[in-house]
């Protein structure tokens, strides 16, 4: 049994030949097509997908590394500043050599690196709410990977509007959370969050959990991108590394919620 | 009755001083069940508005505003304090 998703954006048409797997691209993604992984419609669909993250540190660069490598046709990438030391405990774009470099144009070569079918495209900076809508209307699917409630509630605000999936990934110490949004249908962030959780710059993290979240939040678009398998539209799963504990919980969406209630 | 409770998140500190089981009259309220995890909390150290609360996986709303339910025996009281690191 092929099971198809409702992802909102996957497209009904008929893939064009340009959308076909070249006999080199089926060679590349043979290990994840066949039964319990995808088929090669949904490959299909995930070269025809494109994916913005944001931003692309420890949670957001595995991220896009898996989307990348999982063949999402277009990754676009966004993260100011420049590679320090301390991202080392959990960048795995960048190493060593690429201290004092701009993150966005190191990470996006390396990505480039990793998949000759795939485009990659770099913003070197935080999108402000004009350039979040504009980017969100450009892309399929977004996911945040931010460290402040602003900018995940930002690009929430956008994913919404232009009516793409949205996946909030966060995490602090050894836990991490996933939320994914179907705009309309689920909550949205703004539904739990109805006013912005306090900012916290040096949050602690360890690399594990950061890159746990991140390649269970690229799993999440695979998913909805390649419309295979279940997403997990409306919850909210929690990863306690620390305490050794999963929990997930059903979303309620908020009537008033000044985001999504008028969907 | 009894219920399990569950601290996640931002919280972890708090998970630590937290029974992982609270005894309640029976039919006792979130709301109830709140108030009684209040002591164990430091009073410099509450957990934040913002934290989710949910009951054997249903999505109630926040420490500051949410919907007080009846709570049954075995119920599990999840309280995620947010998180934002990236
Ligand atoms: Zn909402």
């Amino acid at each position: 049994m092929e099971a198809i998703n409702d992802s909102p954006r996957l497209s009904e048409e008929p893939p064009q030949p340009q959308d076909r797997l070249s006999p080199e691209e089926l060679k590349r993604y043979d290990r994840q097509i066949g039964p319990g992984v995808l088929t090669v419609a949904g490959q299909e669909r995930l070269k025809r997908a494109s994916a913005l993250i944001t931003r692309v540190g420890g949670m957001g660069g595995p991220a896009a590394l898996m989307l990348t490598m999982g063949g999402v046709g277009r990754v676009v990438i966004a993260h100011g500043g420049e590679m320090i030391s301390p991202d080392l405990n959990r960048q795995v774009l960048g190493s060593e050599p690429d201290l004092g470099k701009p993150r966005a144009e190191q990470f996006s070569a390396y990505l480039r690196t990793m998949n000759r079918f795939v485009e990659v495209e770099a913003i070197d900076h935080e999108p402000d709410d004009a350039e979040a809508l504009e980017l969100a209307r450009q892309v399929d699917l977004i996911i945040a990977c931010p460290p402040t409630f602003a900018e995940r509630l930002r690009l929430n605000r956008a994913a919404v509007s232009a009516g793409i999936p949205f996946i909030d990934a966060a995490q602090w110490g050894m836990t991490g959370t996933l939320v994914v949004v179907q705009p309309g249908q689920t909550a949205c962030l703004e539904c739990l969050y109805p006013a912005a959780p306090p900012f916290e710059e040096l949050f602690p993290v360890v690399g594990a959990i950061s890159a746990t979240i991140g390649s269970m939040a690229a799993l999440e678009g695979i998913k909805i991108l390649s419309g295979e398998g279940q997403p997990l539209w409306g919850q909210l799963l929690s990863y306690d590394g620390r305490q050794g504990r999963i929990s997930q919980i059903n979303l309620q969406r908020r009537a008033d919620c000044d985001c999504c209630g008028n969907l | 009755m009894k219920i399990q409770i569950v601290v996640t998140g931002r919280g972890y500190d708090a998970a630590e001083t937290l029974p992982n089981e609270l005894t309640l009259a029976d039919d006792a309220s979130l709301e109830q069940a709140l108030l009684a995890l209040e002591e164990y909390f430091p009073d410099d150290r509450p957990l934040p508005p913002t934290c989710l609360l949910a009951v054997s996986g249903r999505h109630l709303g926040t420490v500051s505003q949410f919907q007080s339910i009846t709570l049954r025996e075995g119920d599990e009281l999840t309280l995620i304090a947010p998180v934002a690191g990236g």
